[in-house]
C-alpha cells in the first residue's frame, strides 16, 4: 500500500514536472518564434549598415526611410554609455539575433519584450560603427495576445485535470480489496462467510489474510458452539425417552399425565433448540413443493389436535422451496397463532412474483414498539405471557430464519380489526 | 400363536431394559444387545421377526449398519434416532427401514409402531408388499421408500403418514373396491393419527390434494361398500 500510493505520487508529480516543461517550451517559443528573430536581426543589420553611410544630417531620414509597418527605427543621434532602452540584458530573442547575425555581436544590442496597450512589443538600440545609439522597435506578432488570459488558464489546467482523474482511478483500485473486506466483514454472521483472495497491495494482503484467518476462527468457534449444543440436545432425548418410559408404568393417573406434559414440553424445548441451532436439517436444498397443499396439512393436523384452525388459501401453489424448514416455519405460526390468538386462518397465494403465506389469529396482538423484539430468539414478551408460554421463545426465530433461506422476510403486524397478522413473504421461483 | 420375537439393540443400558420391558409386558420375547456385534449374533441365535435398532450406536454408522443388515436379511426393522429429523427419517426408510422412531417415545407409541409393521410384515404377502419402487398413476408418482407423492408437474405434495397409507393401500390394488372397515384398521395402525377421524375425512383430504386444475382426483366412492383407485398403476 505504502508503495503504492508513493508510486502514484512519483507518477504524478512526473506528469507535472513533464506537462510544466512542456508548456514552457510552449509559449518561450511562441513569444519568440526563430523567423521572427531572423526577420529582425536581417533588419537591423541593413538599418545599422545604411544608417552608419549615411552623413549624420541625413540619418534620420535614413531612419524614416527604413521605417515599415512592423519596424520602428530611430537615430538618437548620442553616444551616451547609457542604454537608451533599458531592461534585460540577455533577452532568448537577442541571442537568437546575434547567432543569426553574429555582426552585430559587439554593437551593445538590447532587446526587451514590453507590452504596449494589448499587444506586446520588442524595444531596442544598437550601437552603429561610430558608438552613436539607433533605436528600434517591432511589433510583436498577433500570437503573443493569445497566449494570455482564458487560453494560458486552460493550458495549465489540463494537466492538473489529467492528473485528478488518473490519481482517482488508481487510488480507486488500489483501494477496492479495502472495499470487498468491508462487504465481507459486514456478512460475518449473516451467512456462512466466504474467504477472500488475498488481491491488492501488501499491507491489504496482509489485512485480508488476518481477516480471512479471523473469519475462520469465528466460523469455527460458532460450528463447535453449536455442535456442542446440538450433541447436548441429542444426548437429553436417551434420558427423557428413559423419563418417558418411566412414566408410563407411574400408576397415579394425574402424576403420570403431570410428567407427561413435562417430558413433552422438555422434548418441545429440546426439538426448537435444534431447529433452531440448524443442526438437523441443515443444509437444505429447495425442492419444487405444493405449498398450498403444504398449509392446508399443516391446519388439519392442528383440527385433528383440537385446534381452531381454517385454511383459505387455494387448493394448489407450486414453488421452489426448502420444505422442512417452510413446514416447520408455518408450523410455529400456526401454533402461535393458536396459542396466543386462539384461532388461526391461514391462507398461501402468489403475489406478482411473490409468495405470501398468511396467518392471522384473533388474539391481543403484539404492541407497536415490541414487534421487533418478538423476532428475536429467546425473546418473551412480557412476563404475562411468560407464564403461560412453552418452550424457549424460538419459535419466531426460527420462522426468521427460515425465511432468509428462501431469501424472504417475516413480517408482523396488528390488523386494523383486531389480532395479529404474520406473514412470510418469499421470492416465488 | 407363539409371542413374535424382537431384537432390540441400544446402547444405554437404563433405556435398553425400560424398552425391553414394556415390550415384554406387551406379549413380546425380547432379545436385548448392546451393540452392533451382539447384535448380529442375536440375529444368528436364532429366527427374529422385528429388529429396534438404535442407529446411533458409539462407533457405528447406523446407516452402514442398516445397509449391511438388509443385505443380510429381510428382517423388518424400525430405527430409533435421537435426531428426530426429516432428513434421517427419509434416509433410514429409503435404506430399507420399515419404520421410524423418535426419541423420547412412550409406550403406547412404541407398541403401536411395532404393531403396525408386524402387521405389515406378517398377516400380508411381504414379498409383494414390502414398500420400494415408484407407482404411477394418472401422472401422479408416489414414491414408496421415501413415502412421497409427486405432482404431474412435479411438486412433492405433502401427505401425513395415514393420509400415505390410505392411498398406498388403494395403490396396491387399483381398480378394485377395498372396503371402508379394512381403510379404518389400516389407518388406525399408526398412532400417530390415532384420533378417531374418520376414514371418509382422510378421503377427502387426499382426494383434495390428487386434484388438479379442473381435474377430480381419481378416487371413486362406492356407495355402502368403501373406495376405488380409478386409474392405472404402473410399478419401477
Amino acid at each position: 500500500m505504502f508503495g503504492r500510493l508513493l508510486g502514484i505520487l512519483l507518477l504524478t508529480l512526473a506528469v507535472e514536472f513533464a506537462a510544466s516543461t512542456i508548456l514552457y517550451e510552449l509559449s518561450s517559443r511562441a513569444l519568440i518564434r526563430d523567423d521572427e528573430a531572423h526577420r529582425l536581426a536581417e533588419h537591423l543589420v541593413i538599418a545599422r549598415k545604411l544608417i552608419s553611410e549615411q552623413p549624420w544630417p541625413e540619418r534620420p531620414a535614413m531612419a524614416e526611410r527604413l521605417t515599415t509597418n512592423r519596424y520602428d527605427i530611430h537615430w538618437t543621434g548620442s553616444a551616451d554609455a547609457n542604454d537608451p532602452a533599458p531592461g534585460p540584458e540577455r533577452s532568448p530573442v537577442r541571442d537568437k539575433v546575434i547567432k543569426w547575425e553574429p555582426g552585430l555581436a559587439n554593437s551593445d544590442l538590447h532587446v526587451r519584450l514590453m507590452p504596449v496597450g494589448r499587444r506586446a512589443q520588442l524595444f531596442g538600440a544598437l550601437r552603429l560603427p561610430d558608438r552613436t545609439w539607433m533605436r528600434f522597435r517591432a511589433s510583436a506578432p498577433a500570437y503573443e495576445e493569445e497566449e494570455s488570459g482564458l487560453h494560458r488558464i486552460l493550458l495549465a489546467l489540463l494537466p492538473a485535470t489529467i492528473l485528478l482523474v488518473l490519481s482517482a482511478l488508481l487510488f480507486r483500485h488500489t483501494l477496492r480489496p479495502m472495499g470487498m473486506l468491508a462487504r465481507a466483514a459486514d456478512r460475518i454472521g449473516r451467512s456462512s462467510g466466504l474467504t477472500l483472495p488475498e488481491a491488492g497491495p501488501r499491507e491489504v494482503r496482509r489485512l485480508i489474510r488476518a481477516f480471512n484467518a479471523m473469519q475462520a476462527r469465528i466460523h469455527q468457534l460458532i460450528t463447535d458452539r453449536t455442535q456442542a449444543l446440538a450433541a447436548v440436545g441429542h444426548d437429553l432425548r436417551t434420558p427423557l425417552a428413559r423419563m418417558q418410559l418411566r412414566t408410563d408404568s407411574i400408576e397415579d393417573p394425574a402424576l403420570r399425565r403431570a410428567f407427561g406434559t413435562d417430558v413433552a414440553e422438555m422434548e418441545a424445548m429440546v426439538g426448537s433448540l435444534l431447529a433452531y441451532l440448524g443442526g438437523e436439517d441443515d443444509p437444505e436444498r429447495p425442492v419444487r413443493t405444493d405449498v398450498a397443499v403444504m398449509a392446508e396439512t399443516i391446519v388439519n393436523d392442528a383440527v385433528d389436535r383440537g385446534g381452531g384452525a381454517t385454511y383459505l388459501g387455494g387448493d394448489h401453489l407450486e414453488a421452489e422451496v426448502r420444505p422442512i424448514g417452510l413446514k416447520r416455519a408455518i408450523g410455529n405460526l400456526v401454533e402461535n397463532a393458536l396459542h396466543y390468538g386462539h384461532r388461526a386462518r391461514v391462507s398461501v397465494a402468489a403475489d406478482a412474483g411473490t409468495l405470501v403465506i398468511r396467518v392471522d389469529d384473533d388474539g391481543p396482538g403484539i404492541s407497536e414498539d415490541r414487534l421487533e423484539e418478538a423476532l428475536r430468539p429467546f425473546s418473551r414478551l412480557d412476563p404475562a405471557r411468560r407464564r403461560n408460554t412453552r418452550g424457549l421463545g424460538l419459535g419466531l426465530a426460527i420462522v426468521v430464519r427460515a425465511a432468509e433461506a428462501e431469501g424472504g422476510v417475516l413480517h408482523l403486524a396488528n390488523r386494523p380489526e383486531g389480532g395479529l397478522r404474520a406473514e412470510l413473504r418469499l421470492p416465488l421461483r | 400363536m407363539t409371542s413374535p420375537i424382537v431384537v432390540l439393540v441400544e446402547d444405554d443400558s437404563a433405556l435398553r431394559t425400560l424398552t425391553a420391558r414394556a415390550l415384554q409386558e406387551n406379549g413380546y420375547l425380547v432379545r436385548p444387545c448392546s451393540s452392533a456385534p451382539e447384535m448380529w449374533r442375536a440375529l444368528e441365535a436364532g429366527p427374529a421377526d422385528l429388529l429396534l435398532l438404535d442407529i446411533m450406536l458409539p462407533g457405528t454408522s447406523g446407516i452402514d449398519l442398516c445397509r449391511a443388515l438388509r443385505r443380510e436379511s429381510d428382517v423388518p426393522i424400525i430405527f430409533i434416532s435421537a435426531k428426530g429429523s426429516e432428513m434421517d427419517r427419509v434416509v433410514g426408510l429409503e435404506l430399507g427401514a420399515d419404520d421410524y422412531l423418535a426419541k423420547p417415545f412412550g409406550t403406547r407409541e412404541l407398541i403401536a409402531r411395532v404393531r403396525a409393521v408386524l402387521r405389515r410384515g406378517g398377516v400380508e404377502n411381504r414379498q409383494t408388499e414390502r414398500r420400494q419402487g415408484i407407482a404411477e398413476f394418472d401422472g401422479w408418482m408416489l414414491n414408496l421408500p421415501r413415502r412421497e407423492l409427486t405432482s404431474p408437474s412435479g411438486a412433492v405434495v405433502d401427505l401425513t403418514g395415514a393420509e400415505f397409507d390410505l392411498l398406498s393401500s388403494l395403490i396396491d390394488h387399483p381398480q378394485r373396491v377395498i372396503a371402508r372397515e379394512r381403510l379404518i384398521e389400516l389407518s388406525r395402525a399408526r398412532l400417530g393419527d390415532s384420533s378417531d377421524r374418520s376414514v371418509d375425512v382422510l378421503v377427502s383430504r387426499v382426494r383434495r390434494k390428487l386434484s388438479s386444475a379442473g381435474k377430480e382426483a381419481p378416487i371413486i366412492t362406492v356407495r355402502g361398500v368403501g373406495y376405488m383407485l380409478n386409474a392405472e398403476v404402473a410399478r419401477r
